[in-house]
């Protein structure tokens, strides 16, 4: 799977970078609008992760000559601003996800994970992790050939496991990712561990292996 | 308060009505002295004239007295008789008032008088003259009336005049305060300020023109800086945070480590947070967001409770809802969702566990209730960064916001605290 990081950031490029390459990603930098354009001109991408603020001129640019160039590389864009303008705009242009910095690596990683699949098995959206089958469009779950029934969050929990496999995610990495904006205003973050616990529960019970674990007593990793 | 115009005119009237009012008696005592003096002329003449003529006539002594007689019995004004042995044959000036005889009703008249010596045919007479003149009193009520006539036309000219002159002259000035009324700092508009040619006024709008202009781009600098300075943090918050998540996966990493990261993740995500805040606040004020979209409030709230619900359900707190239907409000929705989110989390936050929150909304306002024990201080309470409580992990900026929000669409908030619960309202 190929990774283009388009970020002038050089240590966020490099952490990034690190980060996806432990998943087996293959990443390529451009730090400038222009070495991006040369890029995708050259190669396909399975993602492509644009910044918008860039030194020579707005990451926008680039949606707009994939456009042209009719290139399917899946997008997403990384950007410092929270504009809602910029978000509208960007996804309007053909971008498929925004996340806005600073983000968690790992719901990077998983969202990276969602667009590739969507992009790709466009017609049989499946994802297949051992005994477990998930269906990305449905968003159902098969387990054993035993149907899960879970709930929004759960399948959310579900799949930001899998596209982190053996990824140690903190307790408060997932309550960000279950709430959103709001989840730092909490006190506590328990309600994600109940989540965990009826996710973990409902799979095991379908006769799924044990393969969330629990580490260092607050954090969580899916073992494969 | 009283306006400039009349500031100016009382002073001004009241000086002339003293000014005026001084003349009255001088005036009388300058006619006066000239009437006098014009009288004793003509009574002199009179003295000389009948002396002359008598002496001309050299009428015998007998036909003397007969004329002397007569004189004085058609001249009832002039006396001639003669001066007895021992009379003083001093002259003299003087002013008698004695009542009319033969008019009616009976008035006082005022005579100016004048007793002289004089010689017919070589022998000394007393000739007394008296000449009517005018009453002191006629005299200053004349004058007075006069001065005051004069008085009221200087009091109506001055007021129709300064009244046209002033809605005239002044009318840049009022185009000035009309306009600084109007200024909003907010919308970073210059005014431009009417022309004029009183010197003054120009120099008004001059300085007004130049301070507004600073003030205006100061205001903008300091937006513009805790904009930029909030995205610029964006930068190295996300390096730091995906380095932290880089560590975390470090096979070599002890629990005590794990919990040290976990600690540094909250710290950042506490600062993300009032970073992101900031910006929110900061483009809030930079009026960036539309908010003339329709919102269905009772939809809205009961879709922040929705995804709340866990959280209520976490801590086990009661959720009582009175939601009217249909609250149809003018506004921005993602700003809107932000302040109902926000009172709810508040309302969460400072709940104990097994707590009542009670959710009221109807047409004009929306009311979160929370338990508590005693009252907050309501001016602190919506202040940026002024926490209240001690162990909270708020950005301290989540009533502000709510206030922010309210006030730009319109809205205002309250809070009161009644029978141990705190209730903040929004009031639309």
């Amino acid at each position: 799977m190929k990774i283009l990081i388009i970020e002038d950031e050089l240590e966020l490029a490099k952490s990034i970078a690190t980060y996806l390459s432990e998943q087996h990603y293959l990443c390529e930098f451009a730090p400038t609008l222009q070495d991006a354009l040369d890029k995708i001109q050259l190669y396909q991408y399975d993602c492509i992760l644009l910044d918008i603020g860039l030194p020579d001129g707005n990451g926008l640019k680039l949606l707009e000559e994939l456009k042209i160039q009719r290139k399917q590389d899946g997008v997403i864009i990384i950007s410092a601003k929270n504009a809602l303008d910029d978000k509208i705009q960007g996804l309007q242009l053909g971008a498929d996800d925004y996340l806005t910095k600073p983000f968690h690596l790992s719901e990077l990683t998983a969202r990276i994970y969602s667009l590739i699949r969507r992009k790709q098995f466009n017609s049989s959206n499946i994802v297949v992790q051992n005994e477990i089958q998930i269906d990305l469009l449905a968003k159902t779950v098969i387990v054993n050939d035993l149907p899960v029934v879970l709930t929004k969050k759960e399948f959310d929990l579900l799949m930001f496991f899998i596209g982190n496999k053996n990824k140690v995610i903190s307790k408060s990495t997932l309550a960000e990712h279950l709430s959103g904006d709001i989840a730092d205003m909490l006190d506590n973050h328990d309600f994600v561990y109940a989540h965990v616990k009826n996710l973990k529960k409902k799979l095991q019970d379908a006769g799924s292996n044990p393969y969330i674990k629990t580490v260092y007593g607050t954090g969580y990793k899916w073992e494969n | 308060m009283k306006p400039l115009l009349s500031k100016i005119t009382t002073p001004f009237l009241l000086y002339v009505l003293i000014v005026l009012g001084v003349s009255v008696p001088v005036y009388y005592f300058v006619i006066d002295g000239i009437w006098k003096s014009e009288l004793d002329e003509h009574n002199e003449i009179i003295v000389k004239k009948t002396t002359y003529e008598l002496n001309r006539l050299q009428l015998s002594e007998d036909s003397l007295q007969a004329s002397i007689a007569l004189w004085n019995s058609i001249q009832p004004e002039t006396n001639i008789h003669k001066v007895k042995p021992g009379d003083l044959l001093q002259d003299s000036v003087y002013t008698i008032e004695k009542p009319q005889r033969f008019v009616e009703p009976k008035t006082i008249d005022r005579f100016r008088c004048l007793s002289s010596v004089i010689q017919i045919n070589g022998a000394p007479y007393r000739f007394t003259v008296q000449t009517n003149i005018e009453e002191s009193v006629e005299t200053i009520a004349a004058i007075a009336a006069t001065t005051l006539f004069f008085f009221a036309i200087l009091v109506i000219g001055l007021l129709i005049l300064s009244r046209k002159i002033s809605f005239r002259l002044w009318k840049p000035f009022r185009d000035t305060v009309e306009k600084l009324k109007a200024f909003n700092l907010n919308s970073q508009q210059q005014i431009n300020f009417q022309q004029t040619d009183t010197i003054e006024f120009h120099e008004l709008n001059q300085s007004l023109s130049k301070l507004l202009e600073k003030n205006v781009a100061v205001y903008r600098s300091q937006k513009e800086f805790t904009e930029n300075a909030s995205h610029e943090l964006q930068t190295p918050l996300a390096i730091l945070k995906n380095k932290l998540d880089i560590l975390l996966q470090d096979p070599d990493l002890s629990d005590e480590q794990y919990q040290l990261i976990e600690d540094m993740h909250k710290a950042l995500s506490r600062s993300t947070r009032i970073n992101r805040n900031l910006l929110l606040l900061a483009k809030i004020d930079n009026s960036q967001f539309d908010h003339s979209e329709r919102i269905n409030m009772d939809a809205l709230v009961s879709q922040c409770i929705e995804v709340m619900q866990e959280h209520f359900e976490q801590k086990q707190l009661l959720l009582q809802q009175e939601i009217q239907p249909a609250v149809l409000l003018t506004g921005n929705s993602s700003l809107t969702e932000i302040l109902i989110n926000n009172l709810l989390l508040n309302a969460i936050r400072y709940s104990n566990v097994g707590d009542t929150i009670a959710v009221h909304l109807n047409q004009t306002s929306l009311a979160v209730h929370n338990s508590g024990s005693t009252s907050l201080d309501k001016v602190l309470l919506f202040k940026r960064f002024s926490k209240l409580s001690k162990n909270s992990q708020g950005s301290g900026l989540g009533l502000a916001i709510i206030t922010e929000i309210a006030r730009y669409q319109g809205w205002t908030v309250d809070y009161q605290f009644e029978n141990n619960q705190h209730i903040f309202s929004v009031h639309f």
